[in-house]
């Protein structure tokens, strides 16, 4: 009987196309949307998880973001280190800065210094050039999306820039994802970062911290907070900070939510109607099965499959969709490091799946509620 | 229904195809693209508690290596030109050993004059000796005559008075002579002076003068110390406590130390003393605008012999017990 | 409701009736109404005849076809088809009865127009849950029968009227049905093409032991029943081999 189902559905082209187009379109918007909602707002976690081996940041009490962040005096890092279960703490600097580019533009930058023995702070990959070249005099690192802004169609490396009056020169190019404003960042050694910032009295902004046993990050992180008074956030719970900084402080979610809200009604209209209109045409060939002898439940089947099988051609084609779009602009710099996260194809897979169960369910009403002895009319 | 590319249906058979087939590759595509979120250990060890205190209360504090001698900057007692320099950085010297020295020329002239006049006081004592001898043996002849009238009153006044001269011209003689030693000596402290010797044994740590240069005693002009030296083996480490942490700290436990850049070099120092005075944090950035309103706790340390690991100056990362948290 | 009839004082069916109808009594709420459409009817069905059910649109004749192959209850009164009592059964046992024995020919045909002919007269084997390709062989048999095994590949909108209605009468034996109801089989054709059809479904429709109804009120065709009931107002007026005069 499915087949007869699946037959009498692709039957009727204009409806079945219609029906495909209704879901594909749904879960393209809702798919694409929520990635790009989801990808828009991890940049508020960008600046943590470019940090790769730091199991726990800790910063003064009033410190909210990466980028919000007061600094502390240097005895911090000493205080941190005295803490029990710390394998390891280095100083961690971010600042805002001015820089004078080649052609005088003056532009806002990031700079943030690095543990200048360990390096630990920086990306974890390199696009050009080692982490070594920090060793140089003057030498910074550059991020990739921030080099294709400030040297559009050129090489930044051995560029000269003006940061506070010292010279600074890019030697590297770091494969970092960038954050929510896009600002250049700058990566140079804590040393070296403290001379291109213009001075105020404490310096240090973060103390990233080595767990001795990284699955006790967040017990540690008590600890810490416990013991020296600043607070102690693990890898995770600042990454979440920083996305509710955005979620809190920006229109985004709402006008993302409002769009996602769009496309699943934009479904259940487009669905809702044709499904309606596909069952109502077939309505006296579902009346006379029921009459020859068709049982409910196996209509209930038959519609169910045609709803599976329109939600899965649907699906397929809107999820692709969204696959194509986010590989066709992953070399634009707007959407450097945009990935779909596993959960969102399986948010519009229930979507869908509620999008077809509702629209099913009233187109089925009506088959159900026909009477067999309506085909001797 | 066996495969018959003819009768393929789009909507039943290619398009599910295409849609199942677009799943997978979205599947792959979705896991392939997952950002990489992992914690990765860091490329160079950073510094870390040794194993031992690793599970244990313990206070962190970073430091700077220095002589045990703490550092001697050699100053100069005179002004002057540079003429020799006996030392470079590196140099070990003993106890009053020549480091530099400056121009004596002036002095040394001094010198010379001050002998010349040494000489000539001890001819004018000979000369006032003789001359002495002479009026005295005429003074004694007219002594001798008894006839009154064979020497006049006045022949005997005047040989008296010859006499007398001749001794006043003899002291006046050896006090030109203690004059012009006096001068001498003077004008040989002042060329000891110009010279600068090793106020103890060590080791030259640098050296800001040049042969040739004018050294002032004024200071000005950078008023770098002319050469710092001071006592290398065995060297000592100040290391800042943060005063907060200070009480905890366990006096006297031996510290674990590493330097800078190569945190896997732990070495362990023996406790020295601690300094009586909280001093503010000085800064070991070295960037003038600093101040900063904690003070510290500075616990020296001796370090091991480690052969060449430290060096003066050289910024480390220590660890130290800390008394228990039952206190 | 009135009075309850007593079924037993009417007297239990003939077990070899087909189809045996007893009090059978149907009403329709229209509003506040209640509007009556069969009175009490009380019927035998014989096999290996073909019946005809007369009657004029309201006459009640639709109710009453729809009553006696189990797809409308009745208020009052028992239906028994070959001896069961189907409104005794349960709702899907009841599908399932019709399924196993009564064959349908709707007078709109109502083919799925997406399958193929063969496909569609298999839809009762199928919805049995025969295998496609056995169903579809049996099927494009009795197309054969039919004299349209030719066409068994093609959609029903391919199909000329009277092909379509040739594929609706074997959807509607396929199943070998020991009751086939036929619901205006001539209305959409003219005279001669409506005698063919008549005497295609004798051919193939009367058996033995299979009971065939017809429905009509297409009076050129009367002259081929082996039966005729005149179905007036709710009520049997006429029962016999001939039209009454004045129809």
């Amino acid at each position: 009987m499915l087949w007869i189902a699946i037959r009498m559905l692709t039957g009727d082209a204009q409806k079945f196309y219609g029906l495909v187009f209704g879901i594909a379109f749904s879960t393209l918007l809702i798919t694409q949307q929520l990635t790009i909602f989801v990808n828009l707002i991890e940049r508020g976690a960008s600046g943590v998880y470019n940090v790769s081996s730091a199991d726990i940041w800790v910063m003064d009490p009033v410190s909210r973001t990466t980028d919000i962040a007061y600094a502390m005096p240097a005895t911090a890092l000493d205080k941190v280190r005295s803490v029990e279960g710390v394998a390891w703490a280095v100083p961690h600097i971010r600042a805002q800065a001015s820089v004078r580019t080649g052609d005088g533009d003056l532009e806002g930058v990031a700079v943030i210094g690095v543990d200048d023995a360990t390096l630990i702070g920086l990306p974890k990959r390199m696009l050009e050039g080692s982490t070594e070249v920090l060793e140089q005099p003057d030498s910074v690192i550059i991020d990739d999306v921030g080099a294709t802004r400030m040297f559009p169609d050129q090489s930044p490396i051995g560029e000269r820039l003006e940061l506070n009056d010292q010279r600074a020169v890019i030697r590297g190019i770091a494969d970092a994802i960038p954050s929510f404003t896009s600002t250049v960042v700058l990566y140079t050694k804590y040393s070296q970062a403290l001379n291109y910032v213009p001075g105020t009295r404490n310096r240090l902004s973060f103390v990233l911290v080595g767990a001795e046993e990284p699955a006790q990050a967040k017990a540690l992180s008590e600890r810490i907070e416990h013991e020296t008074g600043l607070k102690a956030q693990t890898r995770d719970e600042f990454a979440k900070d920083g996305i509710d900084f955005i979620i809190e402080n920006t229109g985004i979610p709402f006008n993302f939510g409002i769009t996602v809200a769009l496309g699943f009604i934009v479904g259940v209209a487009i669905v809702g109607l044709t499904f309606s209109l596909f069952i109502r045409d077939n309505i006296k060939q579902f009346g006379a099965l029921k009459a020859i002898g068709v049982t409910n439940a196996k209509i209930r089947r038959m519609v169910a499959v045609q709803a599976g099988l329109v939600g899965l051609i649907g699906y397929g084609l809107g999820v692709l969709g969204t696959i194509l779009f986010i590989w066709g602009f992953a070399s634009n710099p707007t959407f450097k490091g945009f990935y779909i996260p596993w959960q969102i194809p399986l948010i519009s897979l229930a979507s869908v799946a509620l999008i077809l169960a509702l629209t099913g369910w009233l187109a089925l009403r009506n088959v159900l509620r026909t009477e067999p002895a309506s085909v001797f009319r | 229904m066996a495969l018959d590319w003819k009768n393929l249906s789009f909507p039943r058979q290619i398009l599910p195809t295409i849609a199942v087939v677009g799943l997978l590759g979205a599947a792959a595509f979705i896991l392939a693209g997952l950002p990489d979120r992992t914690l990765s250990d860091p490329a160079r060890e950073p510094p870390h508690a040794p194993a031992d205190l690793a599970a244990q209360p313990r206070v962190a504090g970073s430091g700077v290596v220095e002589p045990s001698s703490e550092t001697v900057q050699i100053g100069s007692p005179l002004s002057g030109l540079v003429t020799r320099l006996l030392v470079e950085p590196g140099d070990r010297v003993g106890e009053g050993q020549l480091l530099f020295a400056l121009d004596d020329r002036a002095v040394r002239a001094q010198l010379r004059e001050a002998q010349a006049a040494i000489l000539e006081a001890r001819a004018a004592i000979a000369e006032a000796q003789s001359a002495r001898a002479t009026a005295g043996r005429q003074l004694a002849l007219y002594r001798q005559v008894e006839d009154p009238a064979a020497v006049s009153r006045a022949e005997v006044i005047r040989a008296e008075g010859d006499a007398n001269a001749a001794s006043e011209r003899l002291r006046l003689a050896q006090a030109r002579l203690q004059a012009a030693e006096a001068r001498a000596g003077s004008a040989r402290t002042e060329i000891d002076r110009l010279s600068i010797r090793a106020p103890m044994a060590g080791e030259i740590l640098a050296v800001n003068i040049r042969k040739g240069e004018f050294v002032s005693t004024m200071g000005g002009g950078g008023s770098q110390p002319f050469i710092e030296m001071g006592q290398t083996s065995p060297l000592h480490v100040r290391i800042d406590i943060d005063e907060e942490q200070a009480p905890r700290l366990r006096l006297g436990a031996p510290a674990t130390v590493s330097p800078r850049g190569a945190a896997d070099r732990q070495v362990e120092a023996v406790f020295v003393r601690a300094e009586p005075q909280v001093v503010p944090k000085r800064s070991l950035t070295n960037s003038a605008a600093e101040r900063v309103d904690v003070r510290v706790l500075q616990v020296i340390y001796q370090l091991p012999e480690t052969n060449g690991l430290f060096r003066v100056g050289q910024q480390v990362d220590a660890y130290i017990p800390a008394k228990g948290d039952e206190e | 409701m009135g009075t309850l009839l007593d079924t037993s004082a009417i007297g239990g069916c003939n077990p070899e009736a087909a189809i045996c109808t007893r009090g059978v009594t149907r009403d329709f709420q229209a509003g506040q109404q209640t509007i009556t459409v069969l009175h009490g009817i009380d019927l035998d069905i014989r096999a290996g005849e073909m019946t005809f059910l007369v009657g004029e649109s309201g006459s009640g004749k639709t109710t009453l076809i729809s009553i006696m192959c189990g797809i409308l209850w009745p208020t009052l009164g028992e239906v028994k088809v070959f001896g069961t009592d189907i409104y005794d059964l349960g709702d899907s046992e009841l599908v399932e009865f019709r399924l196993a024995n009564i064959g349908f020919i709707f007078q709109q045909y109502n083919l799925i127009p997406s399958i193929d002919a063969a496909s569609n007269a298999a839809v009762p084997l199928i919805a049995q849950g025969m295998e496609r390709h056995e169903a579809r062989t049996r099927a494009v048999a009795m197309l054969e029968k039919l004299n349209i095994g030719d066409q068994a590949n093609k959609l029903p909108s391919q199909l000329s009227g009277g092909q379509q209605q040739r594929v609706a009468i074997a959807r509607a034996l396929v199943h070998e049905p020991r009751l086939v109801v036929c619901d205006e089989p001539t209305a959409a054709l003219d005279a001669s093409s409506g005698r063919r059809v008549m005497d295609l479904l004798r051919e193939v429709a009367v058996a033995e032991n299979r009971a065939c109804i017809i429905v009509t009120h297409d009076n050129r065709i009367f002259d081929l029943a082996d039966r005729i009931l005149v179905l007036e107002d709710g009520r049997i007026t006429h029962d016999g081999r001939e039209m009454p005069e004045g129809h």
